[in-house]
Formats: structure tokens, C-alpha cells, sequence
């Protein structure tokens, strides 16, 4: 808007984007055919190649994908926190509140970064800076983005972490990191990104560092702060029962590829990719009847620089024919945008034929049986 | 009792205690202060069966492996592989004991040694308790082998880095193997891998017992895992077993309080299920090991806590049969009112 130089200038005529309306025909967050190539000397790594979403207000979505399969890099690049080079954007955009995160400058993406899209990172330990207490860390923020003073900053700080259920928060507010556990250190680390209020919340493994029962109060605690603020979240990470339990939307990740993108609903009980249906098959049944054996996905994930031919799963995939390894399969989508990137999703038959049971389709047949026997019973009589 | 069938390994009152100050004066200081990684443990392992050994970080299940194979000294207590007093032998002993013993560990990339191809990693047990002094034959056992842990023969003289992690973990299990153990003790064995690699690696080592009959004490954090693979399960806390049975009744009716809010805690991956299911969440972090609570260990977390609970310690008593539980109110699911708030 404003000419060359004048940056200081810039930062106080600043409007802050989560306060502008969304514009008409445009999502919270929308990101299009986004790629990310790392150039290395080994050659071009495609660590995220096509991802596309969108996201509103109030709603999860849960970004799920093996490691190395371009679901954290996803979200360092609409974070803009991909060093370039090596990186490089060869494609797409990012488009939050319908204006390019991609084409900003960095002066005004600090802009955004805390304060319109924040991000809690996994480990709470390397994220924290050991040598500053825990309220000058919060208040940071806060006195960027707000022009908060140090003392309001501290005050505010206090309130955040007693929102975040952290005892005696006049006194922890003093401490440094290393007198918190982890799941204290989750929550000072939710308590930060949450400082500034911001639209879109980035969760990257959030709770994998944590054990069972801290991670269900970290859920709690995000999906809780969630219908209060109204906010959005990005929640990433390899465990489907934590993306059961919060996500809207699932998005499906395989070597830098979204291979399956729908509502939780269609991603759990309609899933119409094989990688889908190789990754249900793979986790234990929590069944107290009878244990059913685990289908594995054979071989492993594929390299990123020397990427196959063709479907990027066609080599570990059960069904792949000769289509599949010489040609990239188009991304197919349902009239609700449910989308599948497999040169056999459109084909019903195909699909019914081979995706998992799921505990609906087991009640269906249940029922079915049911309907067939008492229509038996009934002939009879 | 004579017909009863002899337990694998018998582990009684078995107990781990670290010392919290280092240097000579502080550690034997009367009132040095201690962390009490595992208290009072006590299980057997029957031959051919799977024993799971489940609980959150810092809950001592590792220490307890480690202290059966005497990687670790236990300060007190039996440990008895097939009637022998492990704590009692000396080094001579020992080495033959982990012919019948061996170790599968968490990480697949600190286990390895860089510098030795996997053919060597492979063949080195055997080597040490010279089992196939001739090399032919020893090359050839070990293609054999790579071979059954589904690994290509051909990479007998790669390096580990050459392996991804999940081939790793094979490599880990191949050198377990090598000498037909008895008892092999699984330390976190899938829980560095993608859920894809997992599921491949638990196959294995499920084929692997069919086939060679081998025990496996599976400890692991992941309770669907464990469920999984075991026959019977053990729940940790605080360096002490809270309750153990066989997995179905575990998992159907856990008696005690911290076994059912661990169990309400794992998402289940079906949004059906999950939302309409109630939930247990806890409140706090586990207390520290170097003080831990008097009475139950669990009472300062537990819901359904009482005035009891707090000075007076529950022993671990048979409940129905072979399902162990203590808790002073241990009955099948004793959280009633599932709704516990933040």
C-alpha cells in the first residue's frame, strides 16, 4: 500500500486481518495446489506437491500422513518459515482472509505470525527458551502485536495461564521452563499461541511427546479454548484416534500428496483411497472379542527426490495396475468436495469392493442379516 | 502344585531404587533421597506366551526389563529363569543366561553399530557364545535369517544406515532371534515407527513366536499395542503394578481406577465411538518418584478416592481368577460417574 521505506510507518498503519470480514466467495484460509521443493545436492526433494484445502472458522482440521510425508512442511510454508533457498514455493497459494500469504513481505507476515495464524510446535522443551521466564516469553507477543505494556503484558499473561488450568499462575508466572513438566509446558506453549487471539491455531503434534492421559487433557484443553475463541486449527499429526476424536475435515498425506481430503465422516466410514484403507487396516482393532490380524501396508514410503512414475503408492499398493505405475493419478471429487487422488475412485464397484469394514458398515450388515432373517422367520410362519 | 506348569521366568518383591545425590557420602547418606523406580514388582512369564507391560513415561516398565536381564542391578528381589536365580549368578552364568534371553530395543538407530555391516550385527551372538564356529555356515544361517525377518539376503553387507527404520527394527529382531532365545524382552520395539511399519513389525514378531515359541515381555506405552499382541497385560504406575490379568479381562472390566482412566484416555479412530463414549480425564501430572504419595500411589489423581486411601497401602490380591488388582475398591470399572471435568 505504502511506498518504499517506510516501514515504521507501515507497522503502525497496520489493520490487523482478523478483523476484516472474509471475502465474498473466499475462505478463512484457502490454500491451492501449494508445492514445496527443497534443492538439495542430492536433487529436488518435493516435499509438498498439490496440497489444497479449505478452511473456516470453528472448524479442525486434521492434517494425518507418516513422517516425511510433507505434513509439517505444509504448514511451515503458509507459516512463511521455510528458509528459501533451499526451499523454493514452485507453485500455488495461500490465500488467508483472500489476500496471498505467499507474496507478502516479511515485515508483513510478522504481521500475521502470532497474531492472525499461530502455531504450537511438538516438543515444548526445544520450543521454550530456557533462559526466560515464562511470562516474558507469553508477554512477547502481546507487546509486538498489542503494544501492550510489560505490566499489562503480565497481567494478561497471568489470566492466559490460568485459562490453560495451570495452578498458582501469579507465582508460575516467574518460573522458568525447566521448573514445568511437559504437559505443563504443553500448556504454557497452547497458552502463548493462544495470547493474541489469533483465527487459525497450527497444532504440530501437539501430544505426541505426552502421555495418554496428559494428552486427553491437552484435546480438552485445545477443543474447549476453541468454543470460546471460535477459532480454527490445523491439528497434524500420525495418530487417527486423535484425529477421530477433534477433526472436522481430514486431509490424508502420502510422500509431499494429499491422497485424500473429505469430512471426518467420509474419511473414516467412506474412504475411496487404498492408502486410506492400508492405514485403517494397520492399527490394532480396540475389539475385546476377537483379535483380528493386522494388514500391513508392504515396503516402505517412497523417496521424495526420485518420486515413481507414477502414483506415488502404486509400488506399496495392493491393487495397483500398470495405469497406476506410469501415470499420476487426476484427483477426483465428490459433489461435497471429498477428493481421492487414485485413478480408481470414481469406480463405486471398485471401492465397495475392497475398503475396510467400519463399525457402520458392520451395523448395516448386522441389520441387513437381521431384515433378511425375520423376513425367513416370516415366510415361514 | 507339583503338575502346575513351571513359570519361564518368576519375578518376586523385585525392586529399583536410584539415588538422587551422586558421590559416595551423599548416596549412603541414611536419609539420601531416592528415586524408586520399581517397587514391589512381582509377575511370571510362562513359556510361549506374550506378557505386556503397560504404563506412562517414567512408570518404571523399562527398568523392570532391564533389571531381569541384569542390564540394570536390582537393589532387592527374585528374579528366576526357569528356576535358576538370575540375581545370584555370576558372570560365567550370565552370558549363558542371554542365550535364553535377549533384548529387542526402542530405537532402532542408537542399537545398531554404525561401523559393522548387519551380517556382522547378526552373526555376533553367535560368535560370542560360539554356536557356529565354521564361517560358511554362519554366512549362511544369517541370509537365512534376514531372509525370515523379511530382509533382503543380498544386504548382508550393508551398513545400518543404508535401513530405514522399520528395516532396522528387523535387523534388531534378526539378531534377537539369532540364537533361539527363550525369552526375548521387547523394550518399546514399535513405538519409533510410522503405524504402517508398526503394524508390519508386530506381524512379525507375532509369526516369529508361532513359529519358535519364544516368550516376549512387550513393554510399550501403547495400550492398543499391548492389547494387541499380549496374552497377558500388566499396568504400571509409579514403579509398582497396579493390576494385571489376562488382555480380555483387562481391557473389558479394568478393576482398577488408574487401568480404566488410561484406557478412557486412548482415541479410538472412529469418530462414532469416540464422541459417544464417556471419558475419564485426570487431573494433575503423576507424582514424582523421589516422594511418592503415601498410601496408594494413585489416590492424589484418583476420583473415587477416599480418607482410606491415603494411609493405607493396598496390596495387590486376586479379585476373580488370575486377575490381580490393587485397589481398596477394586470391582469391575469403579469410576461410576465418568464425567470428570478439568
Amino acid at each position: 500500500m505504502f511506498g518504499f521505506g517506510r516501514k515504521k510507518k507501515q507497522a503502525t498503519d497496520w489493520v490487523d486481518l482478523k478483523t476484516q470480514p472474509v471475502p465474498e466467495g473466499h475462505h478463512l484460509l484457502e490454500v491451492n495446489d501449494l508445492k514445496m521443493y527443497f534443492h538439495t545436492q542430492d536433487g529436488v526433494v518435493k516435499a509438498v506437491n498439490g496440497v489444497s484445502y479449505t478452511l473456516d472458522r470453528g472448524e479442525t482440521l486434521g492434517v494425518v500422513g507418516e513422517s516425511g510425508s510433507g505434513k509439517s512442511v505444509t504448514s511451515l510454508t503458509i507459516m512463511g518459515l521455510i528458509d528459501m533457498p533451499p526451499g523454493k514455493i514452485e507453485g500455488g497459494d495461500v490465500l488467508y482472509r483472500g489476500r496471498s500469504l505467499v507474496k507478502m513481505t516479511e515485515e508483513e507476515m510478522e504481521h500475521i505470525r502470532g497474531n492472525d495464524i499461530a502455531m504450537i510446535f511438538q516438543d515444548p522443551m526445544t520450543s521454550l527458551n530456557p533462559v526466560y521466564t515464562i511470562g516474558r516469553q507469553l508477554s512477547e507477543g502481546m507487546i509486538l502485536h498489542r503494544g501492550y505494556s510489560k505490566q499489562q503484558a503480565l497481567q494478561r499473561s497471568i489470566e492466559l495461564l490460568q485459562m490453560v488450568g495451570i495452578p498458582n499462575a501469579e507465582q508460575r508466572v516467574k518460573d522458568y521452563p525447566h521448573e514445568f513438566s511437559g504437559g505443563m509446558r504443553q500448556r504454557v506453549m497452547i497458552a502463548m499461541a493462544l495470547a493474541c487471539d489469533p483465527d487459525i491455531l497450527i497444532a504440530d503434534e501437539p501430544t505426541t511427546a505426552l502421555d495418554v492421559t496428559i494428552q486427553a487433557q491437552i484435546i480438552e484443553l485445545m477443543q474447549k479454548m476453541q468454543e470460546e475463541n471460535g477459532n480454527a486449527i490445523i491439528m497434524i499429526t500420525h495418530d487417527l484416534g486423535v484425529v477421530a476424536d477433534i477433526a472436522d475435515k481430514i486431509m490424508v498425506m502420502y510422500a509431499g500428496q494429499p491422497v485424500e481430503f473429505g469430512t471426518a465422516e467420509e474419511i473414516f466410514y467412506e474412504p475411496i483411497h487404498p492408502y486410506t484403507w492400508g492405514l485403517n487396516r494397520s492399527i490394532p482393532d480396540p475389539v475385546i472379542d476377537e483379535k483380528r490380524p493386522l494388514t500391513p501396508i508392504k515396503g516402505n514410503p517412497p523417496s521424495l527426490v526420485n518420486a515413481p512414475a507414477g502414483c506415488a503408492f502404486s509400488p506399496r499398493c495392493p491393487y495397483a495396475t500398470d495405469l497406476c505405475r506410469t501415470e499420476q493419478p487426476p484427483t477426483y471429487v465428490t459433489e461435497t468436495g471429498h477428493y481421492s487422488r487414485c485413478h480408481y475412485a470414481h469406480d463405486a464397484s471398485f471401492v465397495s469392493a475392497n475398503a475396510p469394514e467400519t463399525s457402520r458398515t458392520k451395523t448395516m450388515l448386522d441389520h441387513a442379516a437381521d431384515a433378511v432373517a425375520a423376513a425367513q422367520e416370516g415366510g415361514e410362519a | 502344585m507339583a503338575d502346575a506348569p513351571k513359570p519361564l521366568l518368576h519375578v518376586e518383591h523385585l525392586c529399583k531404587e536410584f539415588p538422587v545425590e551422586s558421590g559416595l557420602i551423599a548416596s549412603h547418606m541414611k536419609n539420601a533421597r531416592k528415586v524408586h523406580a520399581v517397587n514391589d514388582v512381582s509377575f511370571d512369564i510362562m513359556p510361549g506366551e506374550t506378557f505386556g507391560l503397560v504404563g506412562e513415561s517414567g512408570c518404571g516398565k523399562s527398568t523392570t526389563g532391564r533389571c531381569i536381564m541384569r542390564l540394570t542391578e536390582p537393589t532387592s528381589g527374585l528374579v528366576e529363569f526357569e528356576g535358576k536365580d538370575v540375581g545370584k549368578m555370576n558372570k560365567r552364568e550370565l552370558k549363558a543366561l542371554r542365550r535364553d534371553m535377549q533384548f529387542i530395543f526402542q530405537d532402532p538407530y542408537a542399537s545398531l553399530n554404525p561401523r559393522m555391516t548387519i551380517g556382522e550385527i547378526i552373526s555376533e551372538p553367535l560368535i560370542i557364545h560360539n554356536v557356529m564356529p565354521n564361517a560358511d555356515e554362519r554366512i549362511a544361517f544369517v541370509r537365512e535369517l534376514l531372509d525370515v525377518v523379511g530382509l533382503n539376503p543380498e544386504h548382508i553387507n550393508r551398513y545400518p544406515h543404508e535401513f530405514s527404520g522399520g528395516q532396522r527394527q528387523r535387523v534388531g529382531i534378526a539378531r534377537a532371534f539369532a540364537l533361539r532365545p527363550k525369552l526375548i524382552i521387547c523394550d518399546e520395539p514399535v513405538s519409533a515407527l510410522d503405524v504402517s511399519i508398526q503394524a508390519q513389525v508386530l506381524n512379525l514378531l507375532t509369526d516369529l513366536q508361532k513359529e519358535y515359541g519364544t516368550a516376549y515381555l512387550f513393554i510399550a506405552h501403547d495400550l492398543s499395542v499391548v492389547q494387541h499382541i499380549s496374552d497377558r497385560v500388566a499396568v504400571m504406575y509409579l514403579g509398582s503394578m497396579m493390576e494385571y490379568s489376562d488382555w480380555r479381562s483387562l481391557y473389558a472390566e479394568p478393576c482398577h481406577p488408574y487401568t480404566q482412566s488410561l484406557l478412557s484416555a486412548v482415541p479410538i479412530p472412529d469418530p462414532d465411538v469416540q464422541h459417544s463414549r464417556k471419558r475419564i480425564i485426570l487431573k494433575g501430572d503423576p507424582p514424582s518418584p523421589i516422594e511418592p504419595p503415601s498410601g496408594c500411589l494413585f489416590h492424589t489423581r484418583c476420583p473415587i478416592a477416599q480418607a482410606r486411601c491415603s494411609s493405607e497401602t493396598p496390596q495387590l490380591r486376586e479379585i476373580a481368577p488370575g486377575h490381580f488388582c490393587s485397589c481398596h475398591f477394586a470391582e469391575p470399572n469403579p469410576i461410576k460417574d465418568a464425567s470428570i471435568e478439568l
